[in-house]
């Protein structure tokens, strides 16, 4: 009993200290090898990098807020929102409609941020009422229908599904997102302070950190990227849909979790959410590879989910589990 | 730890200050005279000299519980003077039916509200229970024709996921809303697996006549969520797990110190949830005819706006399934209203979504906690 507990414990603590993850990583790129040689090369490669990437920034949105000690349930419809309006204004306004729709990521990023600050309102119930407020806004302007880019559109967005030097512009993309993310993370004094919130709370607002703008920043980040990854989403698809990023809302959440990032808060960090996104992203497509059904992966998910937060969670900073 | 988080500074406007303080006041002073404050110590500032609020918290408190009922009335009379329809019997039967499902769901949220967590697996649990349901009762996709064993077998799986969810939260100690995440999409996943992603057909008469004969003018759907109500009260006034959640949510380690079996009394909690979305699955399968992927959307957020607005807080202890009730009357009746006023069905979420925000802003306990993640 005492030794497995150990072993417990010490897993627990192989995983915050951000051993684990990689390690995963590794091993599951190697029986993707064994599987199947070579698979990991050229374009297929390519193809699980730009599949990666949307998950990617959306789960980097997450993190900062999960650093905060909280969790956004927005995202999925925020993403949605996003694509929905780029979808919309692109044959009148060319590639403007990409800033105006990265902006309304930001404004209901905000809206939740302010939600759950002011009116102090748990933050998954906070961003469960504005996914919805978001979702309802995305049906109706697109009159509940999938809404396709046209040719004259998809002028505009070609240049994000072209390639530069045999890299997708995705890609690209995503790395200038994740490494803007951690050096922000890591040597802004947003990043510090986050850190500093998610550890403990009431020591932030000792040391004089303006607690509500750090949670704020962090709640507006979380729905610009966001809106980031549902523009993308919808380039790549060549349609916005007010359920697009509908099932990206889960994988998302798991891959910052996995990659390491406590649920607490306070402790993980970009890195370890790009390496959990390449987790979950192997893992979809070692699923699909084993022929495990599409509909039965979120079954897998939600598992993983359970599990990865069982393990990461840092007990002594919640009095009373609700 | 509690000074430093006193000095936070109060950034709400002045206005806000004279409006709200004194109700504000009066709410700390209901926790403490009721001995709940014991609730989370860290997040809470208990407040001393407070009785001399204690008459106004009454009132307050009065003012507060039938304000979703005043809410509810307005809304009627506005909706029945812009138009005049909203009153037919016709259209009052079809705001019944309509009011069936979100009315038995809620009944389950509202219980794991009481204890302060929340169950994200709503659509989970409800589209497992239509699965079952539809693939072991007549269907045009399988020579299986259980009949009514088939309605025990859909609610069955419901409990046990409910059961299943207390049982994962309470053992791996990890908070309901990451648990119940999970186990949403598990059921989800689940039960599109087994549909193979098609809608399947409910063929079975007797299940069909659920939706579709009546009595006394409405339909049976109606009658089934009203017996699910009255379980529901019997269930929270009258039985001891009733009392224990209630406890719980009022303060859990006073209620630990009374010695109540915490750990059984959420496992079995989130089993009677499950119990009652499984009986809401059964009754959106009998409405509906079908079973698919899409059967449950959107139901997760028209329980929790449903309880939440009829004034049950969401730090547990305080409201209760006749708050749910207004609070699902008030939902069901707008979107109605909103239907008959010609205003786009998509635009549904947007509002409730924005009745979620109003309801706990105006649910003024919150402001004693100190701590909100």
């Amino acid at each position: 009993m005492k030794n497995s507990f150990d072993f417990k414990s010490m897993l627990a603590n192989a995983w915050v200290q951000g051993a684990i993850p990689p390690a995963l990583l590794i091993v599951l790129v190697i029986i993707v090898e064994i599987g199947s040689p070579g698979f990991l090369t050229g374009e297929t490669l390519a193809l699980l990098l730009s599949n990666t990437a949307v998950l990617f920034i959306l789960a980097t949105g997450v993190t900062f807020v999960i650093l905060i000690g909280g969790i956004d349930l927005s995202i999925q419809a925020v993403a949605s929102l996003a694509s929905v309006i780029l979808a919309q204004l692109l044959p009148s306004m060319g590639l403007l409609a990409f800033p105006v729709a990265i902006a309304a990521g930001l404004v209901f990023g905000i809206l939740s941020g302010v939600v759950h600050v002011w009116l102090r309102v748990p933050s998954f119930v906070a961003t469960l009422a504005t996914g919805g407020v978001v979702a309802g806004m995305a049906l109706w302007l697109a009159n509940g229908r999938a809404i396709t880019i046209e040719e004259g559109g998809r002028a505009s967005t070609s240049w994000i599904n072209a390639t530069i030097a045999g890299t997708p512009v995705v890609v690209l993309i995503a790395i200038g997102v994740g490494l803007a993310s951690y050096l922000g993370l890591r040597y802004s004094r947003f990043g510090r302070q986050s850190l500093a919130v998610g550890a403990g709370e009431p020591a932030a607002y000792a040391a004089g950190i303006n607690v509500d703008r750090t949670k704020i920043v962090a709640f507006a980040l979380s729905g610009t990227l966001a809106a980031i990854a549902g523009v993308i989403l919808a380039a790549r698809l060549s349609s916005g849909s007010p359920s697009l990023a509908n099932q990206l809302l889960l994988p998302a959440i798991a891959a910052v979790i996995v990659g390491g990032t406590a649920i607490t808060g306070g402790l993980g960090g970009v890195g370890r959410t790009a390496v959990g996104a390449l987790i979950i992203s192997i893992v979809r497509i070692g699923m699909t590879f084993v022929g495990v059904n599409i509909f039965a992966e979120n079954v897998v998910f939600g598992a993983v989910l359970i599990a990865a937060v069982a393990i990461t969670i840092d007990r002594s900073k919640i009095a009373i589990i609700k | 730890m509690r000074d430093a988080a006193r000095l936070r500074p109060c950034k709400r406007p002045r206005w806000f200050r004279c409006l709200f303080f004194p109700i504000f006041h009066a709410g700390c002073s209901l926790l403490t005279v009721n001995s709940e404050t014991m609730k989370s110590m860290s997040n809470m500032e208990p407040k001393t000299a407070m009785q001399s609020f204690w008459s106004r918290a009454g009132k307050a408190r009065r003012w507060r519980a039938f304000a979703p009922l005043a809410v509810l009335i307005v809304l009627c009379i506005l909706i029945a003077i812009a138009n005049p329809n909203f009153i037919e019997p016709r259209n009052l039967i079809r705001v019944a039916n309509s009011a069936a499902v979100p009315l038995t769901l809620a009944m389950g949220m509202t219980f794991i509200i009481l204890l302060g967590s929340i169950d994200l697996s709503v659509e989970g649990a409800m589209s497992v229970a239509a699965m079952v349901l539809v693939l072991l009762a007549t269907n045009d996709s399988n020579t299986n024709h259980y009949g009514w064993f088939a309605v025990i077998a859909a609610i069955a799986a419901s409990t046990a996921m409910g059961l299943a969810s207390g049982f994962l939260q309470t053992t791996l100690r990890i908070p309901s809303f990451m648990t119940t995440l999970g186990v949403w999409f598990i059921g989800l996943g689940f039960s599109v697996y087994m549909l193979g992603g098609s809608a399947v057909r409910l063929m079975d008469e007797n299940i069909r006549a659920l939706a579709l004969s009546r009595f006394l003018g409405f339909p049976l759907a109606v009658w089934i969520a009203l017996a699910a109500f009255a379980v529901a009260i019997v269930i929270q006034y009258h039985t001891r797990i009733g009392r224990h959640i209630m406890a719980i949510g009022g303060g859990e380690d006073v209620a630990e110190l009374s010695g109540i079996n915490l750990r059984r009394v959420r496992i079995m909690a989130f089993g009677l949830a499950g119990f009652f979305f499984g009986v809401a699955g059964v009754l959106a399968a009998a409405q509906l005819g079908q079973s698919n992927a899409v059967i449950a959307d959107g139901r997760l957020f028209a329980a929790v706006t449903a309880v939440v607005v009829g004034g049950t807080a969401l730090t547990g202890g305080e409201g209760g399934v006749l708050n749910t009730l207004v609070g699902v009357l008030i939902v069901t009746v707008l979107a109605n209203g909103m239907i008959l006023l010609g205003i786009s069905p998509y635009i549904q979420q947007t509002v409730q979504g924005l009745m979620i925000i109003a309801a706990v802003a105006l649910s003024l306990d919150r402001f004693n906690l100190k701590i909100v993640k």
